[in-house]
């Protein structure tokens, strides 16, 4: 669900860009760094960048609602690449859905990216290392990682539409409303996103289990 | 799979036609600034109008209405909740009444009015940036984006993942109809485990393409940078126009807002 182009005021448009420009700082910064010490990693980053495009892009029935959703890829992206290369690319995702598919827009680009890139991939990564510094299997943490990352993201771009179009009206009340709206299908696209983020995981590291180390070593450093 | 490479490809912009040559630093100021324009508007008249504009310009240089209805439907679905949220939930002015089983909901004037507002400020938005994005190919984009200043490291992921897309998204479609030849749809359970397969198979190609693509990139002089095609100056014809679509978005805004009264 991104915020379409038009529905943000103004103000609140350029208010989250604000938000979001330290952690799109940070991101290019670790990029930078890294891709110094390791030439393949950009084409690596923004490889990962299209698959999670593409996995995005993916329709999963929703039974409760009778239509279609799609996963939001940035609690998988996170496993794979870290937080910070994460939000850089979310944000280079969203610029392209919104200037080739019309999914979000250029003025709420700021507010997509908080929602989706910067809490999504927080949410998704931080879920993830602290599953799998208890003990859990990569599975249980993947599987953790996917769903949480969806529902906070929702949950953010709820909490985002709510502040800015409330009015004179009361602030719980439509975050309540609109939360609730998106109850029946949010609820089970996550669960179906922890289960692709766990499918994923599985598949990459029965075929490529040096991959998957390596990949778990380096979304650590 | 293939209506997303049908959406998502640049290929209307590819054509030669009088949008479509234009600048595009000034079309991509344009459409920011008429956003910006239909944001701040609180009477539907001037996001009306962009659209309006917006649309003309699309069937001049003869965008197909099937493509701009594709584009257009998708933030419709979430304008459509958010305006009746509004309807229900915001101002005092009874307009009329709902009765859900034992439930009687109050539509009000204020928020009939703010969700009709909300309504055209999409429509205007979105139009603006579907005419930039169909008359404007991704690379030209990413020139305007680096002229602006967008940091380097940006831009070349943009434009390396702009690339991989497609790569990637002709090798999911051939999985995915492989997939579902053998069944792998067929009920819930095997959907979804045919979907984490296939996430997991898009992944694994990514991680092999990326080898293959740095030393492709190192075969053709890459060196840790991708040197960009400059822009020239922008021609004064398109200044001009740039500067007469700021010029009405400013008196249509002034008149609209009631400024100049």
């Amino acid at each position: 669900m991104h915020i379409s182009e038009g529905i943000l005021p103004v103000g609140w448009a350029g208010a989250w860009l604000l938000v979001a420009l330290p952690f799109l700082a940070w991101g290019i910064r670790q990029i930078k760094r890294r891709g110094q010490t390791e030439p393949r990693y950009r084409a690596f980053v923004a490889l990962v960048g299209a698959a999670v495009f593409i996995i995005s892009c993916m329709p999963i029935p929703v039974p409760t609602a009778g239509t279609c959703s799609h996963p939001c890829g940035t609690g998988l992206a996170a496993i794979l690449i870290g937080p910070g290369p994460t939000v850089v690319v979310a944000s280079i995702a969203l610029l392209l859905q919104a200037l080739f598919m019309a999914h979000g827009g250029l003025t709420t680009l700021g507010g997509n990216i908080v929602s989706m890139g910067v809490v999504g991939a927080l949410v998704g990564f931080g879920a993830f290392r602290l599953l799998r510094g208890a003990g859990a299997s990569v599975a249980v943490a993947a599987f953790a990682a996917g769903a949480l990352s969806d529902w906070a993201t929702y949950a953010t771009t709820s909490a985002e539409l709510a502040l800015a179009l409330h009015g004179g009206g009361s602030l719980w009340s439509l975050l309540g409303a609109i939360m609730m709206a998106f109850v029946p299908t949010q609820l089970p696209l996550g669960i179906f996103e922890g289960i692709l983020s766990v499918g994923a995981c599985r598949f990459v590291s029965s075929r490529r289990p040096e991959l998957v180390e390596r990949l778990l070593a380096r979304s650590s450093g | 799979m293939t209506q997303t490479f049908e959406l998502f490809s640049d290929l209307f912009a590819l054509r030669n036609n009088a949008l479509s040559r234009r600048d595009p630093r000034a079309k991509l100021l344009a459409c920011v600034a008429a956003t910006v324009a239909a944001g701040l508007s609180t009477r539907v008249h001037l996001p009306l109008a962009v659209m309006a504009v917006a649309m003309g310009g699309m069937l001049l240089v003869r965008v197909p209405v099937r493509l701009i209805v594709a584009r257009l439907l998708p933030p419709l679905g979430i304008v459509a909740l958010l305006g009746l949220l509004r309807t229900f939930l915001i101002g005092s002015t009874p307009l009329g009444q709902v009765a859900l089983g034992s439930w009687t909901l109050t539509a009000t004037q204020e928020g009939f009015h703010e969700g009709v507002l909300l309504l055209a400020r999409v429509l205007g938005a979105v139009s603006a940036l579907i005419l930039l994005s169909l008359t404007t190919p991704a690379h030209r984009v990413f020139a305007a984006l680096r002229w602006l200043r967008v940091p380097q490291v940006w831009v070349e992921t943009a434009m390396l993942m702009y690339r991989y897309v497609f790569l990637l998204l002709d090798q999911t479609a051939d999985i995915f109809a492989a997939q579902r030849a053998r069944l792998g749809y067929a009920g819930a359970a095997r959907s979804l485990r045919s979907m984490g397969t296939l996430g997991g198979a898009v992944l694994q190609r990514a991680f092999d393409q990326a080898d293959r693509a740095h030393e492709a990139m190192m075969a053709r002089g890459y060196r840790g940078e991708i040197p960009f095609g400059t822009l020239g100056p922008t021609p004064a014809g398109d200044m001009l126009l740039l500067g007469a679509v700021l010029a009405l978005l400013a008196v249509g805004l002034a008149l609209g807002e009631g400024w100049l009264a």
